[in-house]
């Protein structure tokens, strides 16, 4: 069956969404140079995990801001309650620092490819 | 090779034990004392003070022209102490930790982020503009020193993988010099010390400043000479005649940087580090030397050298916060507010640096260095007063000098923040263009 283009990259369409990612690829080849098209993956945007992220991140700010008092009391004594501060600020950076790394994906802000 | 890393990483490791017990380090200073007033007596010129982990009270002294209102009955204050006045009289008081309001929330949040953008661009930054910022917000000078550097090595953790992420941060580099910067910061203390024990507090300011504001009119006026040179060229970055001609000297220890793509004597690595470290221990922005060493010095590209400068960001600055929370003056509300929003900022500023040419970098490093230093020139008249070099400065003088240097800071932070910003966007478009295009080839050929 002759099929024009339009059928043809609705079918592939319809493959891909199947999960048959090499037919829609052949189907899209080109007959005479059996060259494959190069298909530009779209990449997801990890918009749930900058939300867990967020939620995460979030929540611990309000804890410190509601427990101010007993957290600058215990983190503030000197001697080995020094690793108090100094791991809370890598933790924040761990948990804080994804939600801002998938924030900027999800607005689009990504690194250039070389 | 490996024999002299793992030496001069020992060495890191034994430093902070030995300065922390020492007490002194980049610590605070010993008139410090931490407690709280428990009474004050206005007739008699005393307070009733116990200082933390004691039980008995002290009575220290109000100093002239201090009335009982300065004193804070029952909150955590720090107290400096005047030694040259006598015995237990008080110099200054100020209330350790501040309460947060929407406005200190707001500020924290956006020197954080445009901080963050800087250093993750340049490789250092805000660090000079966070302190001065935190202490206009009302915070005591060594709680915000204490905050700004425990926010600055998590900050520059993940600024230095992002970059190490993008190819451009040189591990090994990054480690020879933070150790080698280490101990520069011990000797750079030293002198400090010697200068504070011959010419006191003024003899120090004025020296702190005079260094602050020749090194950096140095340095920046020549990476921006440099900078302009490339961008009226090709804009292509060549290795710096010194630095090449330092990579012929074949004296061993050879050092091999593969990421930087340089080979080079360890005998030119080390004074590079050595002068980082003691000009972070002068002026607390060892960046603005490390980074310009790297690139004319050693010869690493400009987006190598700002990427390294954030590991030796992230070591300098968890060896500070050690000795900074050890005499407990981290105001984790502080670090953890500034850290909301430079840990977006020094992401946004680090993938920044992929879209923009070399010398980009470098005019943004000269922008910033050359408007702080007009900061701290401004403050150089005062500290001559100070020594009795020149006559005491009228009022309006000094408010106006003062005012000076307070917004000359805020400029450096935006206009960096504007350059950054453009050459992103700019880049970025171009980046879009390019993209369709060769889209646009590609289907051509498929086509035809």
């Amino acid at each position: 069956m002759e099929m024009n283009n339009f059928d043809k990259n609705m079918s592939a369409a319809a493959f891909a969404e199947a999960g048959e990612h090499e037919t829609a690829r052949e189907m899209l080849s080109d007959p005479e140079t059996g060259q494959k098209k190069v298909v530009h993956p779209v990449k997801k945007k990890p918009v749930v995990s900058m939300i867990i992220f967020g939620v995460i991140s979030l929540s611990l700010y309000v804890g410190l801001m509601m427990r101010q008092d007993l957290i600058m009391d215990t983190f503030t004594r000197g001697g080995i309650y020094t690793a108090w501060p100094i791991c809370t600020a890598l933790a924040f950076s761990f948990i804080h620092g994804a939600f801002a790394s998938n924030f900027l994906s999800v607005l689009g802000l990504e690194a250039k490819k070389h | 090779m490996k024999r002299l890393l793992f030496l001069i990483l020992g060495i890191f490791l034994i430093m902070p034990v030995h300065s922390a017990m020492a007490g002194g380090g980049a610590g605070p200073s010993k008139d410090m004392m931490k407690g709280e007033f428990t009474m004050v007596d206005a007739s008699a010129g005393t307070a009733t003070f116990i200082k933390n982990g004691a039980q008995e009270p002290m009575i220290l002294n109000l100093p002239e022209g201090m009335t009982a209102d300065a004193i804070n009955l029952d909150k955590k204050v720090m107290v400096t102490l005047d030694s040259h006045a006598g015995e237990g009289v008080i110099k200054d008081v100020s209330v350790m930790f501040l309460d947060m309001n929407v406005k200190r929330v707001a500020a924290l949040l956006l020197i954080g982020l445009i901080g963050g953008l800087l250093s993750g661009f340049i490789g250092s930054g805000g660090a000079f503009v966070l302190t001065p910022a935190m202490m206009s917000l009302g915070v005591p000078g060594a709680i915000a020193v204490a905050s700004n550097m425990c926010h600055k090595f998590p900050k520059a953790m993940v600024g230095a993988y992002k970059r190490y992420k993008y190819g451009q941060a040189d591990i090994k580099l990054g480690l020879v010099m933070a150790v080698t910067a280490i101990i520069g910061v011990q000797i750079g203390i030293m002198i400090q010390k010697y200068i504070l024990k011959h010419w006191g507090n003024a003899g120090s300011n004025l020296y702190v400043s005079t260094v602050f504001v020749f090194i950096l009119v140095v340095v920046g006026g020549y990476v921006l000479y440099d900078a302009y040179k490339l961008a009226k060229g090709t804009g292509e970055a060549k290795t710096p005649k010194l630095a090449q001609a330092l990579m012929k000297i074949n004296l061993p220890p050879m050092m091999e940087f593969k990421v930087a793509k340089v080979r080079i004597s360890a005998w030119v690595t080390i004074p590079v580090g050595l002068l980082t470290g003691m000009l972070a221990a002068t002026i607390a922005v060892g960046g603005f030397i490390g980074v310009p060493g790297m690139i004319y010095v050693v010869g690493a590209s400009a987006v190598v050298a700002s990427a390294t400068e954030l590991i030796i960001a992230f070591i300098m600055g968890a060896w500070g916060s050690i000795q900074w929370g050890l005499a407990g003056l981290i105001d984790i509300r502080l670090t953890l507010l500034i850290l909301a929003g430079s840990l977006i900022g020094v992401q946004l500023g680090a993938l920044g640096t992929t879209y923009v040419k070399d010398h980009m970098i470098k005019i943004v490093m000269a922008a910033v260095m050359l408007i702080v230093a007009v900061s701290r020139g401004a403050k150089v008249p005062g500290y001559l007063a100070d020594v009795g070099l020149r006559g005491q400065l009228e009022p309006q003088l000094a408010s106006l000098l003062e005012s000076v240097s307070y917004w000359s800071l805020i400029v450096a932070l935006a206009s960096a923040g504007l350059i950054i910003t453009t050459a992103m966007v700019k880049g970025m478009m171009e980046a879009r263009a390019e993209e369709r295009v060769s889209r646009l080839q590609e289907e051509g050929v498929s086509h035809g």
